[in-house]
């Protein structure tokens, strides 16, 4: 069999209601004036892509929602072996926002409860159509301790920001990278710190 | 035509297989997606009717081109950047360039789960 040719392979997915530009961060379909891309008919699965991050060579296997964006199609097969979710919605329609929390908790029903989860407010090119300010996309990811960015798919603003961080983010709990990420140590200080405290 | 060190490969492959293995690194033909390193493909010829990357509007049925010489890669995980289409019949994908889109590269086979990246449709630049 052929060699290994990476360190690490995390499957990431993209999340959110449909027109969000999910589509767009990931995907990008080009059409000209005089052929159709024989592709862009058919549509597409998922990509793989390799990142370098800390010295380690990560392929990325990144999963787009397309075309079942509906809460009750997206179970928990769709969230088999998913490391990290991009929540996506657009900064220039307000029920895609209200939809977020909705979303985490088909997330926290469905996937992995330690997958890594960051929200993103695709179109922030828009500025003239904007309805959610960046303060309450900020909010909503500070209320569930989930990092955020504004993005815009368009413009090429942010996108490989967001997946340099989501990866970081899962490269550093990936177990066994770091000799001194000893989970086990926390937990037992932590319980001697209680036990003193109740003997006091 | 393009970079000095971009090799031609219209007629003859023979230049760009060492011990069956891609001799080059493969990119993609419209964009600087790299999308295998050298020796990860291995040179098979077997004829599968892969369609043109551009289709006229319009038209219902989908122009094809038989193609013969192939790099079987076995693991996806092998290709440093590539994109799969959504499966077309009986466990087919298409592949194509992970950023640009463009494609049919080659096609991937889900029953064996090997990918078959064709040769005329990849760009192999001379590793520097």
């Amino acid at each position: 069999m052929a060699k290994k040719s990476y360190d690490l392979l995390f499957k990431l997915l993209l999340i959110g209601d449909s027109g969000v530009g999910k589509t767009c961060i990931l995907f990008r379909f080009s059409d000209d004036a005089f052929t159709t891309t024989f592709i862009s008919t058919i549509g597409i699965d998922f990509k793989i892509k390799t990142v370098e991050l800390q010295g380690k060579k990560i392929k990325l296997q990144i999963w787009d929602t397309a075309g079942q964006e509906r809460f009750h199609t997206i179970t928990t097969s769709y969230y088999r072996g998913a490391m990290g979710i991009m929540l996506v919605y657009d900064i220039t329609n307000e029920k895609s926002f209200e939809n977020i929390v909705k979303w985490l908790r088909n997330i926290n029903e469905h996937a992995n409860e330690d997958v890594e989860k960051m929200i993103l407010g695709n179109k922030c090119d828009m500025d003239d159509k904007r309805v959610v300010s960046k303060s309450r996309g900020e909010g909503i990811a500070r209320e569930h301790n989930i990092s955020f960015l504004e993005t815009s798919a368009k413009a090429n603003i942010n996108i490989e920001k967001a997946f340099t961080d989501l990866t970081l983010s899962i490269l550093n709990k990936t177990p066994g990278r770091e000799p001194t990420d000893v989970p086990e140590k926390i937990n037992i200080d932590r319980k001697s710190d209680r036990l003193s405290n109740r003997c006091c | 035509m393009t970079d000095d060190n971009t090799i031609d490969v219209k007629n003859n492959f023979n230049h760009l297989i060492t011990e069956e293995k891609n001799k080059h690194t493969v990119y993609c033909t419209k964009c600087p997606s790299k999308i295998l390193s050298s020796t990860m493909g291995k040179h098979l010829r077997i004829e599968f009717n892969l369609p043109h990357m551009s289709q006229k509007k319009n038209c219902e049925s989908v122009e094809c081109e038989l193609l013969a010489d192939y790099w079987m890669v076995p693991d996806m995980y092998m290709f440093d950047n590539i994109g799969f289409s959504k499966t077309v019949e009986s466990g087919i994908k298409y592949l194509i360039c992970a950023d640009c889109e463009i494609g049919p590269i080659g096609w991937y086979d889900d029953n064996t789960k090997q990918s078959y990246v064709a040769l005329s449709r990849v760009k192999h630049v001379e590793d520097s």
